[in-house]
């Protein structure tokens, strides 16, 4: 096969395009979750 | 108070402004002519040479001390916090806008008239025959960068690093009208000069729909 | 959660099988042979940065039309999500150029319609983190996306009017012009399977701005409890 390293370069910077980005709103997600809980605590006792 | 009379008094009050600070047409004469010069330094260009190049210097240096220019436009009223008197007097926001436009067209359109003879002499381009012709490629060129420009100002003005912000956001924007105004000039440049009228079409075009947005959205460009 | 966790097996499958069909299903082509299979990829990323940037417009509209949050969530999510697409073209088509033509980029109508779109979009990204209040930063940033919207097919057309003027040095002839149709059907699919991801990341990437419009909402709420804790009333001032 021809150009097969390129080929194959391509399909997966395709797809770790998505990937990385998709990691990267999960990792904000989950930090976000943290402060959300803790500051509804902290509205509710304060 | 109809749209042309809101927008010739606030025309009349930028001009007025200007005319008395005038600082603002000298820097943007001379950063084009830097930028011409610098040109003929990299380059180092020959007749033929000029000939092709030209024109795509020529609105390169015109977009950029252009989008230079209109950085001000805004930044002095949010600085002295002259946009709420505006607000509340009785014009629509779009008066305002076009007022702003039409003076930013002003002052560009008059940059140019001293720019062009200067750059057709350095590169050694006739414009014999070809002024009027010229003049309206210039002016729909203009007017697209006017516009857009101004809008874009508006936009800057509240956000940090605006001085930097406004050509990040103007320049790509623009790169039809780039491409539309040097085919133009080309054309006119040439060893037989014709005003290309497809790339004219194009410009009106491109002037047409940023200004009838701007008419849509100047509400909501203006808003506290 | 079940169904979430449906969607990416769903995606996973998708991603698989239009792999495997770009390979392997889809026949060979005349001048390019493999690296041409790069072009299911390349096209169908288009498509997708093309419906996100729709989508994007929708919400700069529905913003400054309704003032509801959550079409400036869908404003700001589709942007990043097109922009991703774009990056994907971009990759992909310098990916394409080196093996098909031995150089890195071509500045032909399309591949340089990506690059100002990808500039412009970016650009809007980096206003909106430049604006701190919410509302303003929603107008503003919707404002100028409508405009980059207007703006996108005038740099297509430019750069075809262009381009048929000044020929570039290759010639994209068009591995779409007189399609296979099992090209086609190949191509349909991975066109289906990247807009299905992009969306699934878009609806994520939504989800999380509604999470930091709650934070903000709280943020404000825990201020303003702090605030009246602290306040001395009036009538016990010296």
């Amino acid at each position: 096969m021809r150009n097969f390293h390129f080929l194959l370069a391509a399909w997966m910077a395709v797809w770790a395009v998505f990937f990385v980005y998709e990691l990267s709103i999960a990792s904000r997600v989950g930090k976000l979750r943290d402060d959300i809980e803790r500051l509804k605590r902290q509205v509710k006792d304060g | 108070m109809t749209l042309a009379r809101a927008a010739a008094i606030i025309l009349a009050k930028e001009l007025r402004l200007e005319f008395r600070a005038r600082e603002l047409l000298t820097i943007t004469v001379v950063f084009a002519l830097v930028i011409v010069v610098l040109f003929s330094f990299a380059f180092d260009p020959t007749a033929g040479e000029s000939r092709r190049y030209g024109p795509g210097l020529l609105w390169i240096a015109f977009l950029f001390a252009g989008s230079l220019m209109l950085n001000p436009s805004f930044a002095r009223e949010q600085s002295n916090q002259t946009l709420d008197g505006l607000r509340m007097a009785p014009v629509s926001p779009f008066a305002i806008l076009a007022g702003k436009m039409l003076a930013n067209l002003i002052f560009l359109g008059v940059a140019e008239v001293i720019l062009v003879p200067v750059f057709a002499v350095l590169y050694n381009i006739s414009l014999a025959g070809i002024v009027g012709r010229l003049a309206l490629v210039l002016l729909l060129g203009t007017v697209g960068l006017v516009v857009t420009g101004t809008v874009f100002s508006a936009v800057a003005s509240h956000a940090r690093m605006r001085e930097l912000l406004l050509p990040l956001l103007l320049l790509p924007l623009l790169a039809p009208l780039l491409i539309a105004a040097v085919e133009a000039t080309a054309a006119l440049f040439a060893e037989q000069p014709s005003l290309d009228r497809a790339w004219l079409t194009f410009l009106a075009g491109f002037d047409t729909v940023f200004l009838t947005a701007s008419w849509l959205l100047s509400d909501y460009l203006l808003e506290e | 959660m079940k169904a979430r966790a449906a969607i990416t097996v769903a995606a996973a499958g998708l991603i698989f099988f239009a792999g495997y069909a770009a390979l392997f299903i889809a026949p060979d082509e005349a001048t390019m042979h493999e690296i041409q299979r790069v072009f299911y990829f390349h096209i169908s990323l288009w498509t997708g940065m093309y419906t996100a940037l729709g989508l994007a417009f929708v919400g700069n509209v529905a913003w400054l039309v309704t003032r509801q949050p959550k079409w400036d969530w869908l404003g700001v999510s589709a942007v990043e999500v097109g922009v991703v697409c774009c990056t994907g073209g971009l990759i992909t088509g310098v990916l394409w150029g080196k093996p098909a033509w031995g150089i890195w980029w071509t500045w032909d109508a399309r591949l340089t319609t990506c690059f100002i779109l990808w500039l412009l979009y970016i650009s809007y990204l980096i206003l909106r983190g430049l604006i701190e209040e919410p509302p303003r930063r929603a107008t503003l940033s919707a404002v100028f996306g409508i405009f980059a919207f207007l703006d996108a097919p005038l740099v297509y057309v430019s750069n075809r009017l262009w381009r048929t003027q000044h020929p570039s040095p290759v010639l994209f002839g068009g591995p779409d012009s007189g399609l296979d149709p099992a090209m086609v059907r190949v191509m349909l699919f991975c066109m289906v399977t990247v807009v299905f991801v992009t969306l699934i990341v878009l609806v994520d990437r939504y989800r999380l701005e509604g999470m930091r419009h709650e934070l903000d909402e709280l943020r404000l709420a825990a201020e303003a409890r702090e605030f009246k804790s602290n306040s001395v009333p009036v009538k016990e001032l010296p």
